[in-house]
């Protein structure tokens, strides 16, 4: 997971040591990154399919658990679910498969894996991205202000405040939230996406869907923005000691036009960045708050599949949820290279 | 291992010692001079401190639940501050009692992580070609793969329990210190004097452990304190999911305990909150503490 | 990190103008009004959209997972008790007392051999569809599992000692067993509609999620893993149709949470209530708590040494455990009354054998104190006897002169197994045994227990109105192979006399033998000392009183709403009196929610205006 948030990554205009910072083409570099990614993805599926072989327990035996099934059903099963075949046969089989976008079959809701995931794709993008923005908009603007205002009453309540929701967790925030305004207070609802059995179309829906969100985005924000305040924080504290800084301030520019024309702007470069480095931990939000508020995303489906345990679900959410953050990160690389004037100048 | 001998050299390591001396001494007077720093440091050094003397006042039999007089789940008291839990023990006594392997847990698994972080960045800095690029993907790699999932996957794997999580979390989070640790090596390789050591005839080894090392550990510590927090969240997460050992007492085992048995949607507020508030508690301290010697650190680091 | 990266830091610190902005502003505490804008008085309707249906709908909590909705192939709890209000059987267990009573067959006949069972369809069965149930119904889903391997994996089993089905006419259907059997085997198959299910391509993998056409008093509707099921009543249910309109089963994954939306009416019956969920909901007004005798035991099992189908000893339990004397001793250290005092707050049954009292009629009754009741003393003394040393630290040596060392095993699962635990090792080192808990993954355990991997682990069956099965399996023909596959044996125990007693009780047809027959199984279970039954935990279950009547239980005294045998407690659903007044005001509150909604809405917009301004400010300095 990402800790990369710490200050040695965050003076702007400071290249990665190994990438020269103007000799290599953009064509290059985007290349070298698309390399990387795609070995990432290659070692997720072949963690993903070796890890899982090595779990202790029969599946198929969990499977059956308390339950009236008689040797040979186990049998049949097995034999269905491909149990039997050599090592090397099965993990053709999930290449094969994974090529073609299968990911296997989930032997709790005897559905493909894919299915599923697909089906809760949906609710975990419109939750988190939701939270994201909300965050990020948060933490930058927060960041901001009390960057400039270093050591004021609101740069230390804010980062303090910041620094004390980053320290909770985020479960247990979740559910204290759930137990005040759900079932103490009947502000919200409890759990879910839409009302049950609702047939409501149009605004209503949406408003229907707003009012679901509203605990689950809370939770979560109060837990990440905090990263991005201090990262916008610290990263407009370097840019404002910075020598083009002194150079426009001398030139006798006002202080909130070189604020807003120079300083923000550079500092939100890392904080791009960042924002795409900190998915992953934005994944490991989303498997805690759609647990807490049985939120229908990938998240809870993760956790379904590891209570369950049905381990070509939890196989498949791992590739998934690991896919998804990997790409986006490959994005993030290309777009700092884009957006860093100074790399695009090259 | 060139060491130095001779008159000449003991006065350097003489000089060099007081340095140092000097060093930590300038350290911690900036480091006193943030006050958030010290008051998490002030709360921590208690917290470890009642962790370390508990067994004096409350011995571990008050945690045998065979052995209570108390009701359950009943409301604070003067002879249970906290009130008592599910089984009818002292919710303090608890919480003091599960500082010990919150803590324990938090710094079992930093150490992991700063193990395997330090080497892999140490060795991706000093090394180049094959060995460099394979030691990059794996950091890209680990730093990217959602931690939790991973953690979740390597628990499933392994069977819940306390060495489980210590090692899900740790391997789960090195990759950060060890991208912090190697452009750190990085810099301090490019130094003139490594240049002299090097054509002096030194080995990889020497200039690893003589001069790599000493110049990234404080960066390491600084980096260690902002990660015990993290694993102390990450144990609480872990044993929300079902991968700890409920029969151990850790505060994300007390939580697990009050949502398990209710107490939350019971109104037994005094079970839940306090493990809760124990961790924020905690986990800020760490993170003030961690700031604060960045901010010693720091201006050193950078002073090249 | 696992669940998050370690904070930022400020990065370098370095001599830095203060700037002009000192000026202190609002913006203090955003994120403080971000989380808690909502000042009561502002409050709107909390649940607009569901009370707004005309529809009177029973909403219940589906906490477990559907894994299908097809009958042929549902296993999960979850699905077959949904698929118990879709489809009937030939007979069903009764809500008086689980009792055989009419379903589809309105009577039945056993041969004198009790070999050859004949049964007649009720004219007035009809699907929901409005198409007669005919006999030839029931012998298209008999055969259809019979003929069709994966259609089995549900209720293959019902069919192995079935020699025959056939429908002599549209009313009459004539079974022919192998060998005669006491249990109906009527009972718990249900039976699908020919007319839809012929015209399917492949039945083993109809999903069956939307309209269904059924029997039973309500039919799925529609089906979304993330909106849950909604079911419809049936208006030919042959019983009448059910007083609500519909059921649906709404998603909650954490039972705080089910507890918190039946308190917020967004559920109105939930199950599987912790005590201490059970005692916070007794006192709250409108909601009324029912505490039903459970249908499942919980138990110590102690490895007596595994043996698998080949007679060879397996697995790794403690070989000390071979003997009954130490397992007796084991036994007897164990207060199975505090247990159920402690972990269930009393909310529970004292048990006997493994059939738990919710079924009188095999249920070993007693007044006597049982052999191995909690007796320390005892325990201690029946060590000494049998010649367990004990050693210098408090911990006896077995005959070896090894320490006595054993793992306790549970599931992390279960929170129970934990607290159990935790009283179970003190009373062990009471009698001079060091247990150690150890705590697995449910899938790891299970495999453990078949294996042989372990020396004793908490364990649990729920019981089905015929107590056959679970006699079945310790039998000695049902024990695994040496790979673990092949049969499950639910003590890796057997003995002769026992499968001579599990035969007898098989093929008795008269009730009273039986049951006597069934008593005498269990009480050789309990003597071997291998699976302690410690008691039989109740169901806790609340519903909305403000909202419906007093739903029916099974059995009629002290029994459960939902997860019946049956039909009965969701069919009984009643919207109560004064529904209308009722829900108006205990939800109406009327702008709830705007706030905290726009005060997001506001806080994102203000930080997006800003940053825009930024933009702009941004794209003119490029140009």
């Amino acid at each position: 997971m990402s800790n990369a948030l710490s200050a040695a990554d965050l003076v702007p205009g400071e290249p990665a040591l190994d990438e020269p910072p103007r000799a290599s083409s953009w064509l290059r570099y985007a290349a070298l990154k698309a390399g990387g990614a795609v070995v990432s993805l290659i070692m997720v599926v072949l963690l993903g399919f070796f890890a899982f072989r090595i779990l202790p327990g029969d599946p198929v035996r969990s499977l059956a658990e308390g339950r009236r099934v008689s040797a040979e059903q186990m049998e049949l099963l097995r034999e269905q679910l491909g149990f039997n075949d050599p090592l090397l046969t099965q993990f053709l089989r999930y290449l094969t498969d994974l090529a073609q976008g299968r990911l296997g079959y989930s032997y709790t809701y005897s559905e493909p894996v894919l299915n599923l995931i697909l089906d809760r794709l949906g609710p975990t993008l419109l939750l988190t991205g939701t939270a994201a923005l909300i965050s990020v908009v948060l933490g930058l603007w927060l960041g901001q202000r009390a960057a400039w205002r270093r050591g004021s009453l609101f740069d230390k309540t804010q980062t303090g405040l910041a620094l004390v929701f980053w320290s909770v967790p985020t479960f247990w925030l979740g559910l204290i939230l759930l137990l005040v305004f759900g079932g103490g207070l009947h502000w919200f609802p409890t759990g879910g996406l839409v009302t049950a059995g609702t047939t409501a179309t149009g605004f209503p829906l949406l408003w229907d869907v707003a009012r679901h969100m509203v605990l689950p985005v809370v939770t979560m924000v109060a837990v990440v923005y905090a990263q991005y305040l201090m990262v916008m924080r610290a990263s407009l504290f370097e840019e404002m000691t910075s020598d083009y800084l002194q150079t426009a301030r001398a030139k006798g520019l006002r202080e909130d036009l070189v604020r807003r024309r120079h300083a923000v702007p550079n500092a939100l470069l890392p904080t791009v960045t960042l924002i795409f480095l900190t998915l992953g931990g934005l994944v490991g939000g989303a498997v805690t708050v759609e647990t807490v508020f049985s939120w229908p995303g990938l998240g809870l489906l993760t956790f379904q599949a590891l209570s369950a345990p049905d381990f070509p679900l939890l196989q498949g959410t791992f590739v998934v949820f690991s896919s998804i953050v990997i790409v986006m990160n490959f994005l993030a690389d290309l777009l700092y290279r884009f957006l860093d004037p100074r790399l695009r100048a090259a | 291992m060139s060491t130095t001998t001779g008159s000449a050299g003991t006065r350097r390591v003489n000089v060099a010692a007081a340095r140092r001396r000097q060093a930590l001494a300038d350290g911690w007077k900036e480091f006193a001079r943030n006050r958030a720093g010290l008051a998490g440091l002030i709360i921590l050094l208690a917290v470890i401190a009642l962790a370390a003397v508990i067994p004096l006042f409350a011995p571990a039999s008050v945690l045998d639940v065979t052995q209570v007089t108390a009701g359950r789940n009943e409301p604070p008291s003067l002879a249970n501050p906290l009130g008592t839990d599910p089984a009818g023990r002292s919710v303090l006594a608890l919480l003091i009692w599960g500082a010990r392997i919150s803590l324990v847990v938090g710094f079992a698994a930093t150490l992991v992580s700063m193990v395997i972080g330090t080497v892999m960045g140490m060795a991706a800095g000093h090394f180049t070609g094959a060995t460099q690029a394979v030691l990059m993907r794996l950091i890209d790699f680990f730093l990217v793969v959602p931690g939790l999932v991973l953690a979740i996957v390597l628990s499933s794997i392994i069977g819940p329990g306390i060495a489980t999580i210590v090692v899900a979390i740790g391997v789960t989070s090195w990759a950060g210190t060890a991208r912090l640790v190697r452009s750190q090596t990085l810099t301090v390789e490019a130094r003139p004097y490594i240049e002299r050591a090097w054509a002096l005839g030194a080995s990889d080894a020497h200039v690893i452990g003589r001069h790599v090392l000493p110049a990234v550990m404080p960066l390491v510590l600084a980096n260690t304190t902002l990660t015990v927090g993290s694993a102390i969240i990450a144990e609480s997460t872990l044993a929300f999911l079902g991968l700890g050992d409920p029969s151990s007492v850790s505060w994300g085992g007390m939580l697990k305990s009050a949502l398990d048995t209710g107490a939350a949607t019971g109104g037994y507020w005094w079970y839940v909150l306090p493990p809760g508030l124990a961790i924020v508690l905690v986990v800020l301290s760490f993170t003030l503490v961690g700031r604060a010697l960045e901010s010693v650190i720091n201006p050193t680091l950078r002073g090249r | 990190m696992a669940s998050r990266s370690p904070i930022p830091t400020d990065g370098p610190l370095r001599p830095f103008p203060r700037g002009a902005g000192l000026r202190r502003t609002a913006g203090a505490g955003l994120l403080a009004a971000a989380l808690t804008l909502t000042p009561g008085a502002l409050a709107l309707p909390a649940a607009t959209a569901s009370e707004k249906a005309e529809d009177t709908t029973l909403k219940l909590a589906l906490t477990g997972d559907i894994d299908s909705l097809n009958p042929f192939t549902a296993i999960l709890a979850a699905s077959t008790n949904i698929l118990l209000l879709q489809y009937e059987g030939l007979v069903t267990y009764g809500p008086e007392n689980n009792e055989i009573v009419p379903a589809l067959a309105e009577s039945w006949e056993t041969s004198e051999d009790g070999t050859t069972w004949t049964y007649t369809i009720g004219e007035d069965r009809k699907w929901s569809d409005g198409e007669p149930v005919t006999a030839q119904d029931a012998e298209f889903t008999f055969n259809a599992i019979a003929e069709d391997d994966t259609l089995k994996a549900a209720n293959g089993t019902l069919l192995e000692n079935i020699d025959s089905v056939e429908a002599t006419d549209d009313q009459t259907l004539v079974i022919t067993l192998n060998e005669a059997q006491a249990p109906n085997p009527g009972a718990d198959l249900a039976i699908v509609p020919e007319h839809i299910w012929s015209k399917v391509e492949d039945p083993s993998t109809f999903e069956n999620s939307e309209n269904a056409v059924g029997s039973g008093p309500f039919t799925v509707e529609s089906y979304s893993p993330s909106s849950g099921v909604r079911m419809k009543a049936n208006p030919n249910y042959w019983r009448g149709k059910a007083k609500v309109d519909a059921v649906t089963y709404v998603p909650y994954r954490n039972s705080d949470a089910a507890v918190q939306a039946l308190l917020n009416g967004e559920l109105d019956v939930v199950g599987d209530l912790t005590p201490a969920q059970y005692k916070a909901l007794e006192s709250e007004e409108n909601i009324t708590v029912n505490s039903g005798a459970g249908r499942r035991y919980q138990a110590l099992n102690i490895n007596s040494g595994t043996i698998n189908s080949e007679g060879k000893l397996m697995g790794d339990g403690n070989p000390a455990l071979q003997d009954i004397e130490l397992r007796k001793a084991i036994a007897r250290a164990i207060d199975s009354k505090t247990l159920l005092e402690k972990v269930l707050e009393g909310l529970g049954e004292q048990a006997t054998g493994e059939i738990p009292a919710v079924y009188p009629l095999y249920h070993w009754d007693t007044d006597e104190e049982l052999p191995y009741s909690y007796d320390p003393e005892e325990a201690n003394r029946i060590l000494d006897e049998a010649g367990y040393k004990m050693g210098p630290d408090g911990i006896r040596l077995d005959k070896e002169g090894k320490p006595l060392k054993l793992r306790l095993a549970g599931s992390n699962s279960k929170p129970t197994h934990a607290q159990m635990a935790d009283y179970v090792v003190p009373w062990l080192k009471e009698i001079g045994i060091e247990a150690t808990t150890e705590i697995k993954a449910s899938g790891q355990l299970n495999d453990d227990s078949i294996l042989g991997n372990y020396d004793m682990y908490f364990t649990g069956w729920g019981i089905g109105p015929d107590p056959d099965f679970q006699l079945s399996i310790n039998q000695c023909s049902s024990r695994p192979n040496a790979d673990g596959t092949g049969a499950t044996n639910e003590s890796n125990w057997c003995s002769p006399e026992f499968d001579a007693l599990y035969k007898e009780q098989h093929t008795e047809l008269d009730q009273e033998r039986r049951s006597e027959l069934v008593v005498e199984a269990q009480k050789l279970i309990y003597d071997a000392a291998v699976n302690h039954v410690l008691f039989y935990a109740d169901s806790l279950e609340a519903y909305r009183s403000d909202k419906f009547e007093p739903f029916t239980t099974q059995p009629k005294e002290g029994g459960v709403i939902l997860a019946q045998n049956g039909p009965w407690g969701v069919y009984s659903a009643t919207p109560a009196g004064e529904l209308e007044a009722a829900g108006a005001t205990s939800e109406a509150n009327p702008e709830a929610v705007i706030i905290p909604v726009v005060g997001v809405l506001v806080v994102g917009g203000l930080a997006a205006f800003f940053l825009a301004k930024r933009r702009r400010a941004t794209a003119d300095d490029r140009q």
